[in-house]
């Protein structure tokens, strides 16, 4: 998955895959989600490499590491980006409906940003979302649960995420099955 | 109101159990624990408040607070505030 992701990776942003063990169940994505952490966070070169859970759950990086974490039911992602203000990270591999897509979507991203006048498929667009939010998590956005609120535009290569006057950049790509999706605040 | 609050929350688990399976996180998870930290994604989220306005007839508001969607119990009281 890493190779397919291309210009995503750039120097200083760290990201680190982790297969989530049968018989992949909660326990087993968060401790796969939290190998990947350390990964990324060693690679970084950080020497904390523990992420405890904070407050709503949500991952607590060592400070001047921020990342994020996502995972499915078979493989866990984490992203460390030294410098960041904040980093969204994530990837999904269930089908999205059409409903879904109706649920999740602006009218403006559906026409503009889905086939055939946009070059993404909804699940990415999902993805970039959940991304954004994350990044954007702090800055007044509030609980992650409603991260469909946030708004996606075309920028150049990728994408541009906003609400509430906030904005992010968000890269989303699909590979293999799964949609990965990352927001990276400066 | 108290008997539409729990018939709306089996058949919230109901739901649930056509998504995830009955041996899933749904088996043990309480009515007030909040759904994300159970494990819940945020695709099976969506899916799951489609699957609600599908269910009882209704559909969500734009500008629903977050509470709101965090547990079964919460769930289930919108969906009956809503009939009231």
């Amino acid at each position: 998955m890493t190779a397919g992701l291309g210009a995503l990776v750039t120097p200083g942003t760290y990201l680190e895959w982790s297969p989530v063990a049968p018989p992949n169940g909660p326990d087993e994505q968060f401790v796969a989600g939290r190998q990947a952490a350390a990964a990324a966070l060693a690679a970084a070169g950080s020497v904390v490499r523990s992420v405890p859970r904070v407050a709503g759950g949500r991952p607590a990086f060592p400070r001047g590491y921020p990342g994020s974490i996502a995972h499915t039911e078979r493989v866990a992602v984490a992203v460390v980006v030294p410098g960041a203000a904040g980093v969204g990270v994530d990837i999904e591999d269930a089908a999205v409906t059409e409903r879904m897509v109706d649920f999740v979507l602006y009218e403006g991203e559906r026409r503009t940003l889905l086939a055939p006048d946009g070059r993404y498929r909804p699940v990415e667009l999902f993805s970039a979302k959940e991304a954004a939010f994350k990044a954007l998590d702090g800055m007044a956005v509030g609980d992650g649960v409603l991260f469909w609120r946030i708004k996606l535009h075309r920028a150049g290569d990728g994408l541009i995420a906003s609400f509430g006057g906030l904005s992010v950049p968000v890269w989303a790509r699909y590979a293999d099955g799964l949609a990965f999706a990352l927001a990276v605040r400066r | 109101m108290a008997d539409q609050v729990t018939e709306t929350r089996q058949r919230i688990r109901e739901l649930l159990v056509e998504m995830h399976g009955p041996d899933s996180f749904v088996r043990t998870v309480s009515d007030t624990v909040s759904l994300r930290q159970q494990g819940l994604s945020s695709a099976a989220l969506v899916s799951l408040l489609v699957a609600m306005e599908d269910a009882f007839g209704f559909e969500w508001d734009d500008d629903i607070q977050p509470e709101v969607l965090r547990s079964i119990s919460s769930l289930a009281e919108h969906v009956v505030a809503l009939r009231v």
